[in-house]
C-alpha cells in the first residue's frame, strides 16, 4: 500500500494521541481512556471519511510495537516469580470458557456449531483475531464470522467500562486486577487499556497475562481444525498452524525482557523506551476507539450475547476467586 | 549516492516492509525505537 494513503489516518491518530495527553495534563483524565473516547466520538459522531481508514487501521501495528517495547521495562525475575501460577490460571480459565461457550451454544441455546465455536474462540482466547483465525480453520460462513466478531466487540466495549469499576469496588490490588483483566477480558487492546489506565504495574501484568493467553491461539485453531476435519468440513490441520497463528511480537517482547534482565539498558534509555511505548499505546487506543461502532454492535443477536455473557460471568468470577486464593 | 540508487533503496525497503507480517512489523518498529534510544541516544519525552 502506498505510504501517502496511510498519512491522513496516521495524522489523525497522532493528533488524537497528543490531544488525549493534553487532556490528561490539564483535566486529569486518564490519557488511554480519553484516547479511546476520542476515537469513539470520531467514528460514531463525526463519521470517518474513507481516506482516513487505511491509516487508522494501523492501530494494531502500534499496539504490537508498544507491547514489544514494554519488554524493556520488565525482567525475567518478575515474570518467573508468578509465571507458573498465571499460566495455570490462564490455561484453566481459557479451557473452561471455551468448553462453557460450546456447551451453552450447542446444547442449551441451539446455535449453529460453527457460530458456537467462533464465539468460544473469541471469548476464550483473543477476541476478533481468534474469531478470524478459527473461522479459516473451520470454514465458517461470512455471516457467522460477522456475528461472532460483533458479539466480541460488544463485550470489548462493555468491559472497558465495567472492569475498572468492579476492580475499584472490590479494592483489588494492581497485580490481581491486571491478571484478572488479562485472563478474562477478550481482545488485547482493551486489556492493555484498562490495565495501564489503572496503573503501570496493573498494565504490565494485564499485558503479560494476555500474551500468555494469546500464545494458546495456535493450539486452539489446531484443535478446532482437527475436530471439523473429522467431519470432512474443515481445513486440513497441520502442526505448522501452531507457528502460523503464534503472535510473533511476543518474541520481540521476550527478547527485550532478556536484554533488560541482562542490564543492557541504562536508566535513561529505559525511561525513553517507556515513554515510546506510552505514545504507541495512546496512538493504538485512538484507533481502537474508532473500531467501536454503535451501528455494528446493534447487529449482534440476543442468543450469542447471552451465551458469551454467561461464560464471561463464570470465567471472570472463577478467575477472581482463584487469584484471591493464590495472591 | 545518486537519486536512482536512493529510489531503488526506498523501493526495496518498501516492498520488504509490505511483505512482512503485521506482527513482524511491530517487532521492526520496536527494534527501530530501541536503536534510536540506545545507538543514537534519542530522548523520547512524555
Amino acid at each position: 500500500m502506498a505510504v501517502y494513503r496511510l498519512l491522513p489516518g496516521l495524522l489523525v491518530l497522532c493528533l488524537g494521541a497528543i490531544l488525549a495527553r493534553a487532556i490528561e495534563l490539564t483535566a486529569g483524565f486518564n490519557h488511554l481512556l480519553v484516547a479511546i473516547a476520542l476515537g469513539f466520538v470520531l467514528a460514531n459522531g463525526l463519521g470517518i471519511p474513507s481516506r482516513l481508514e487505511p491509516g487508522l487501521a494501523t492501530h494494531k501495528l502500534w499496539l504490537g510495537a508498544g507491547i514489544v517495547l514494554m519488554g524493556a521495562s520488565l525482567t525475567l525475575n518478575t515474570i518467573l516469580e508468578a509465571g507458573a501460577v498465571v499460566l495455570f490460571v490462564v490455561v484453566l480459565v481459557t479451557g473452561l470458557t471455551i468448553a462453557l461457550v460450546e456447551l451453552l451454544s450447542r446444547n442449551v441455546f441451539g446455535l449453529a456449531d460453527r457460530l458456537g465455536s467462533l464465539l468460544a474462540a473469541g471469548a476464550g482466547i483473543c477476541g476478533v483475531s481468534a474469531v478470524v483465525a478459527v473461522a479459516g480453520a473451520i470454514r465458517a460462513r461470512e455471516g457467522q464470522i460477522a456475528y461472532a466478531a460483533a458479539t466480541v466487540l460488544l463485550f470489548d466495549a462493555a468491559t472497558i467500562v465495567v472492569y475498572p469499576i468492579v476492580g475499584d469496588l472490590l479494592g483489588l490490588s494492581d497485580v490481581v486486577f491486571g491478571i484478572w483483566a488479562g485472563v478474562s477480558m477478550f481482545s488485547t487492546g482493551p486489556v492493555v487499556a484498562v490495565g495501564f489506565a489503572r496503573s503501570e504495574l496493573a498494565g504490565q501484568w494485564a499485558t503479560m497475562t494476555k500474551l500468555a493467553r494469546n500464545a494458546l491461539i495456535g493450539v486452539v485453531v489446531l484443535g478446532y481444525a482437527s475436530y471439523y476435519a473429522r467431519t470432512g468440513e474443515g481445513a486440513r490441520p497441520s502442526v505448522r498452524t501452531l507457528w502460523d497463528e503464534f503472535p510473533k511480537f511476543v518474541l520481540g517482547f521476550l527478547a527485550l525482557v532478556v536484554l533488560a534482565s541482562a542490564g543492557v539498558f541504562s536508566p535513561a534509555q529505559r525511561a525513553s523506551i517507556e515513554n515510546a511505548y506510552s505514545w504507541l499505546f495512546v496512538l493504538a487506543f485512538v484507533g481502537l476507539g474508532t473500531e467501536i461502532r454503535l451501528a455494528g454492535l446493534r447487529n449482534t443477536g440476543l442468543l450469542p450475547v447471552i451465551v458469551v455473557l454467561l461464560s464471561l460471568l463464570v470465567g471472570s468470577t472463577l478467575s477472581l476467586l482463584l487469584l484471591a486464593l493464590l495472591f | 549516492m545518486s537519486i536512482d540508487r536512493w529510489q531503488q533503496a526506498v523501493t526495496a525497503l518498501r516492498s520488504y516492509w509490505t511483505a512482512l507480517e503485521r506482527d513482524w512489523q511491530s517487532v521492526a518498529v520496536g527494534v527501530a525505537t530501541v536503536a534510536l534510544t540506545t545507538v543514537f541516544g534519542v530522548q523520547i519525552p512524555w
